[in-house]
């Protein structure tokens, strides 16, 4: 059984970097992950993710609140009986205002969480084979080969623009 | 395409002088009147949209910016309408012969016209005042046209103080128009459909109905831009991701339109005077005009609001061209709805009849026939693909 080795190269440009990423479908070899310093679209392009999921958990979290808020508004105005002015105890009319309030602070709720379970964050284990540059000025990539081929993979990245280096 | 608009405009045009000539003319006259509100809006808001942009510096649009001055074409046709209006004036005030409670000064017949016409002239001239620098400015700029072919250019070399007036002119002429749009149109808001029941008032009917042109206003211009992006492709340098923008501009509008009446009536029902509620209980609680209520929030808001919430559609020509067609039969059920309960009081159904829905395609069918004039008389209107610049 042979073991993995990982090659991380480190661009200076994301197009180099997403040229890369495109390339490598074309090998044997796979793509571990990719660290990049700012959001990139030729990266996020070039990796051709599946469509984000955190809209649903924002749209399940403003539903949520929504009908929290009129909750809250009718339970309070029940359990202390608050009358004014001659209006229903149970008003909806304004009781849209606390649930349109609530529909955006769990909507907002509803977003963090969904972006925390959707990344497995928080990770309290310190991230392995990390370069320090890509919190700077580089974009990372970090391939993954079988033993023997990283002397190609390096050349691949290398010819890339990358600074290739064996981990 | 023209002659199928042509015969609608005539057929139009034949039932509201056969229903005037009839038993019934107030009917004829208040169709007359919706139509005329809801179609000025469409132009008035549509033309906003390139104004908006302009002031705001913004780049994305640019090809739909183009697109919706096509819409200042209405502008002469609407100003011609409304003083047509003045020979149904027996139909559409219902408080001519009638107490206006001490409101005589402001409620007579000389000075609304007056100050209507004014009004309009006010804004119609500044929109062509605007269109007129704009199209002469992206004349003389060989940056502002690079690679459009169909534009004509003045001269080889920019004048540059010539631009710069241009631009100048422009600037003051977009600022002055969005100020009209929105005094203007509260004049009329408040002369030709509040004042429908002189007791009734609210501040803010203004606001949600200039809000509400700029609403109708996009959806037009979403339906013609798509139109366009149909026949042409991508020859037509519309892109997906502008039509995402337009959705979305048009989806927040929508929210502004629904949250100014939510705004009205929470104010009004927390302070319960009558002569205030009477308005809303008639239209939204009492049937027949409920139901046309409740019809028009589905409509108009409901279902926009639900569908828009997803990206992808608003990228969709054909699934948003029948959208905004909703949305325009909800605002259009919506003026009848503001109007016709203070002309038909003892109504004990919804009074819209075949007449009506003629009428209207008419006036559609005149909306048609001058953009398709616009497009025919100056087809730098329509937005061709800019050469990319190396």
């Amino acid at each position: 059984m042979s073991s993995e080795k990982h090659v991380m190269a480190l661009f200076e440009d994301d197009a180099q970097a997403a040229s890369a990423i495109e390339g490598l479908a074309g090998y044997p070899w796979k793509l571990e992950r990719v660290h990049s310093p700012i959001p990139s679209d030729n990266i996020l392009h070039a990796l051709k993710m599946k469509k984000s999921k955190v809209g649903w958990s924002t749209l399940a979290g403003g539903i949520i609140g929504f009908f929290s808020g009129i909750g809250l508004a009718i339970y309070t105005a029940t359990e202390w009986n608050l009358i004014m002015s001659g209006k229903p105890v149970v008003a909806l009319i304004p009781f849209l205002i606390v649930g349109f309030e609530f529909t955006i602070l769990f909507a907002v709720f509803g977003n963090v969480v969904g972006l925390l379970l959707q990344t497995n964050l928080p990770e309290f284990k310190s991230l392995q084979n990390y370069d320090e540059k890509c919190s700077g000025e580089h974009f990372g990539l970090l391939a993954s080969c079988a033993e023997g081929e990283e002397t190609r993979l390096m050349a691949y990245l290398q010819e890339k623009g990358g600074e290739a280096r064996l981990i | 395409m023209i002659r199928l608009f042509s015969a609608f405009a005539l057929v139009g045009l034949g039932t509201f002088l056969f229903q005037i000539a009839g038993q019934h003319p107030e009917k004829a006259w208040q169709a007359y009147l919706v139509n005329f509100l809801l179609w000025s809006a469409v132009a008035q808001g549509g033309f906003l949209f390139s104004v908006v942009l302009h002031i705001t510096k913004a780049r994305w649009g640019k090809p739909l910016q183009s697109v919706a001055e096509s819409f200042a074409a209405f502008f002469p046709l609407s100003f011609l309408l409304f003083l047509f209006l003045f020979l149904g004036k027996e139909h559409v005030f219902p408080w001519l012969n009638g107490d206006v409670h001490g409101r005589a000064d402001w409620l007579n017949l000389p000075f609304l016209f007056g100050r209507d016409a004014a009004g309009l002239a006010l804004l119609y001239g500044l929109g062509l005042a605007y269109l007129y620098n704009a199209s002469r400015l992206k004349r003389s700029n060989p940056e502002a046209s690079a690679g459009d072919t169909s534009l004509p250019q003045t001269r080889s070399v920019p004048d540059l103080k010539q631009l710069e007036l241009y631009q100048k002119r422009t600037n003051v002429f977009a600022v002055l128009y969005i100020m009209a749009f929105a005094f203007v149109l509260t004049l009329v808001a408040f002369d030709l459909v509040m004042s429908m029941q002189p007791l009734w008032v609210s501040t803010l009917f203004g606001a949600y109905v200039f809000v509400k042109a700029f609403y109708i206003g996009l959806a037009a211009l979403i339906i013609l831009a798509n139109l366009i992006y149909i026949s042409r492709g991508s020859a037509s340098g519309l892109t997906p991701s502008q039509f995402h923008d337009a959705g979305k501009l048009f989806f927040a509008f929508g929210l502004l339109w629904a949250d100014f009446f939510y705004c009205q009536l929470l104010v009004i029902w927390y302070g319960n005077i009558t002569e205030e509620t009477s308005y809303i209980i008639q239209r939204t609680m009492i049937s027949p005009w409920n139901t046309l209520a409740w019809t028009v929030f589905i409509l108009s808001f409901v279902i926009p609001f639900l569908i828009l919430l997803n990206k992808s559609v608003k990228t969709k020509p054909r699934f948003m061209i029948g959208l905004c067609s909703l949305v325009f039969v909800g605002i259009w059920l919506e003026h009848y709805l503001l109007l016709s309960p203070a002309l038909n009081p003892n109504a004990h159904s919804i009074p819209i009849s075949i007449a009506d829905v003629l009428i209207t395609l008419g006036f559609l069918a005149l909306m048609a026939i001058t953009l398709r004039f616009a497009l025919a008389r100056f087809p730098e209107l329509i937005p061709v693909k800019q050469r990319e610049v190396k």
